[in-house]
Formats: structure tokens, C-alpha cells, sequence
């Protein structure tokens, strides 16, 4: 209870004072999430990082997914390519069934931190399944073309 | 594969601070080195997220981001032509990314006073967050309260180096000049909000 720079309960801290005091509740009031750093180097942690970045709809992320939930649809975009999973949880583990818009016989890998990866190929409708995902920081990575011209598409992580 | 000796050795960026620090590890980043790059994201990831939070992000879409900007340096390392600017770059990056339109859960509106206080607001609560001390929680309800702007500016201002003018006015698309003399405003609010919640005791 220490009057600073105050005078009738008005204060009057000097800039560098109320900068320096912004800094320190700036960090205890709104700091990152304590395992994001982790998370993005799980990200990160690719064999070969010539991949392009789906994002996530946010329109979907009311949907329950996220909150400890794990249930629900999700869906990622970019450039000409949709990823939509819809996961259903089984005790422990996750089902996750996907949709590749448009569609093909792509590569599918999904990678829990932790946990290893378990891989598919989507059928020539689009469409992969993949049982028994370990929960955890889950990142999808899908691979498309042929060998001459492959792609890789990465999501983010999400925790599930 | 070639990381195994960082173990043993001091990295050549130990000891470094800020943008030497941040060329040293882009450097070795780009000859491959995922030391260097987790080094990166554990020093820079606060600014990342603060420029989302900043941009009026909620959490969630706010770490969506964080991730996004990462990703998108390490698979597009050569294009960033000066190591140097790597926090100028994040940060430009990071507006970018928060202000996209399906970035954000709730479409941008013209926001009046009234309608802005109906909303559930995407800072943590003063009564929610682990502030102990009365005056930090007061300082925290202030900022709250300020302008968007104001808050971004002054978030970039704390974060990304109290002196680094330039590096704010880039990332802010200001004029050099008008970056002391706009946050000296801000301020002035904060205090303003500050003494009308009758002071910091």
C-alpha cells in the first residue's frame, strides 16, 4: 500500500514506470498457454518442411471439439484443398474419420505427440479412417500428387 | 542428424541477446539446424501472441495463429531476406494472420460503445487472472479498457523492446514519429482510467 508518484489518490506514474509495470502484469494477467512452445515445435518437428499450411475454419470450432469434448467435426483449408475430420472418442483413444476435398487417393498421417504417427490412404472417393488415435498434441499431414509433383499439407496441432 | 553436437557444444548463438540473437539463429536455422529453430520459437512465441491477443484474438484463435506464423517462417525460410527483421516479420505476420476474416470466431462490426459492452470480452477477467497484488489487477482492469489500438501498441511496445521505435512503426504501418507521440497517449488514458478508479494506492 505505497503511494507512487501520487498526490490526493491520483497517480501519476512517469512512462517508463507504468511501460515497466504493463510489461510485468502484461505477463502474469495474459501470458501464452504454458505448453504452446511445446506445441509449436511438435509442429515444426517435420522431416522435410517444404509443406504448405491448411487452417483451421473457425467457424466449426464451436462444435465442441475443443473443451475437452473430443467430439465433433473439424475442418481445414488451403489453397484448393479441404481437410475435414469428424472424431469420435472411444475410451481413451479417438476414431477419426476424414474427407479430402477435392478427392483422392492422398497419403494421410496423423501424428500425436508422443505417440508416433499412424498413416492411411484416403480412398478415390476422398475418404480415410483412422482408429484407435492416441489423445494428445495431434497434428494431420496429408501428401498428394505423385511422385514427380508432391505436396505436403500440414494443419496446425490441436490438442485432443 | 546434425544437431547432435549442440548437445555438447555451446550453440554459436548462446550468449547473444535480441536481433543478433535472432540472425544468429535464422542462420543456422537455415542450414538446418532444429535447435535453432526451437530457440526461436521458445524466445519469440510471447510476441507472436501478443500481437494476436493484441488484434482482439480469443485464446484459442490466438495459439491457431502462433502456429500458423511459425510454420509459415520455417516453410518459407528463405524469403525473409534479412535475419535481422525476424521480429518485424513475426509481427507483421502475425496482424496479418489475426485479421483475417475467417481468422476471427465473430465477424468484424462496427462496434458502439453499448454494443462493445455487450459483448463477452476476449480478455481474461481482472477477477480470473492470477494477479495478487490490488495495483497490478487495477493496471490490468485500465488496460483493459483502452482502445484496441491502444492496446496493440502498447503490448508491441513491452514486448518487442521498449526502444525499438522503428521495428513498431514497420510492424504498425505508422509513421516513425507518430509512434512515441500515439503511445504517449495511451498512456495518458491509462492514467486518466487509472486516477477515475481513484488511483493506484
Amino acid at each position: 500500500m505505497t503511494d507512487i508518484g501520487a498526490s490526493r489518490g491520483k497517480i501519476s506514474p512517469d512512462d517508463e514506470t507504468l511501460l515497466a509495470d504493463l510489461g510485468r502484469v502484461l505477463d502474469e494477467a495474459d501470458p501464452p498457454p504454458i505448453d504452446l512452445v511445446q506445441r509449436v515445435q511438435f509442429a515444426i518437428a517435420l522431416e522435410n518442411l517444404d509443406v504448405e499450411v491448411a487452417r483451421w475454419e473457425r467457424l466449426d470450432a464451436l462444435s465442441g471439439v475443443r473443451g475437452g469434448g473430443g467430439q465433433g467435426t473439424i475442418t481445414f483449408t488451403v489453397s484448393d484443398l479441404t481437410v475435414m475430420i469428424n472424431l469420435t472418442k472411444i475410451g481413451q483413444l479417438h476414431r477419426i474419420d476424414g474427407w479430402l476435398v477435392p478427392a483422392g487417393e492422398y497419403g494421410v498421417e496423423v501424428r500425436v505427440a508422443e505417440h508416433g504417427s499412424s498413416s492411411t490412404v484416403a480412398d478415390e472417393g476422398g475418404r480415410f479412417v483412422l482408429d484407435r488415435v492416441p489423445c494428445g498434441t495431434t497434428q494431420i499431414v496429408v501428401t498428394l500428387g505423385d511422385i514427380s509433383c508432391q505436396r505436403t499439407v500440414v494443419t496446425p496441432t490441436i490438442v485432443l | 542428424m546434425t544437431d547432435v553436437e549442440t548437445a555438447e557444444v555451446d550453440p554459436p548463438w548462446e550468449g547473444l541477446t535480441g536481433a543478433d540473437l535472432h540472425a544468429a539463429c535464422m542462420h543456422a536455422a537455415r542450414a538446418g539446424s532444429r535447435a535453432a529453430m526451437d530457440r526461436l520459437v521458445s524466445e519469440l512465441t510471447p510476441l507472436v501472441w501478443h500481437v494476436a491477443r493484441g488484434n482482439g484474438l480469443d485464446k484459442h484463435s490466438a495459439e491457431d495463429v502462433v502456429q500458423t506464423v511459425w510454420l509459415a517462417l520455417f516453410t518459407h525460410l528463405e524469403t525473409l531476406r534479412d535475419p535481422r527483421a525476424l521480429a518485424a516479420w513475426l509481427i507483421t505476420t502475425a496482424r496479418h494472420e489475426a485479421r483475417r476474416p475467417q481468422g476471427r470466431k465473430t465477424p468484424p462490426l462496427p462496434l458502439t460503445d453499448e454494443f462493445a459492452e455487450s459483448l463477452p470480452s476476449t480478455q481474461p477477467a481482472p477477477e480470473e487472472v492470477a494477479i495478487r497484488a490490488d495495483r497490478d489487477r487495477r493496471l490490468w482492469q485500465a488496460f483493459t479498457q483502452l482502445p484496441q489500438r491502444c492496446q496493440e501498441l502498447l503490448r508491441l511496445t513491452v514486448l518487442a523492446g521498449r526502444a525499438e521505435y522503428q521495428l513498431v512503426a514497420d510492424a504498425l504501418r505508422m509513421p516513425r514519429g507518430s509512434v512515441g507521440p500515439t503511445r504517449g497517449r495511451c498512456l495518458n488514458s491509462m492514467r486518466d482510467l487509472l486516477s477515475n478508479e481513484g488511483g493506484i494506492r
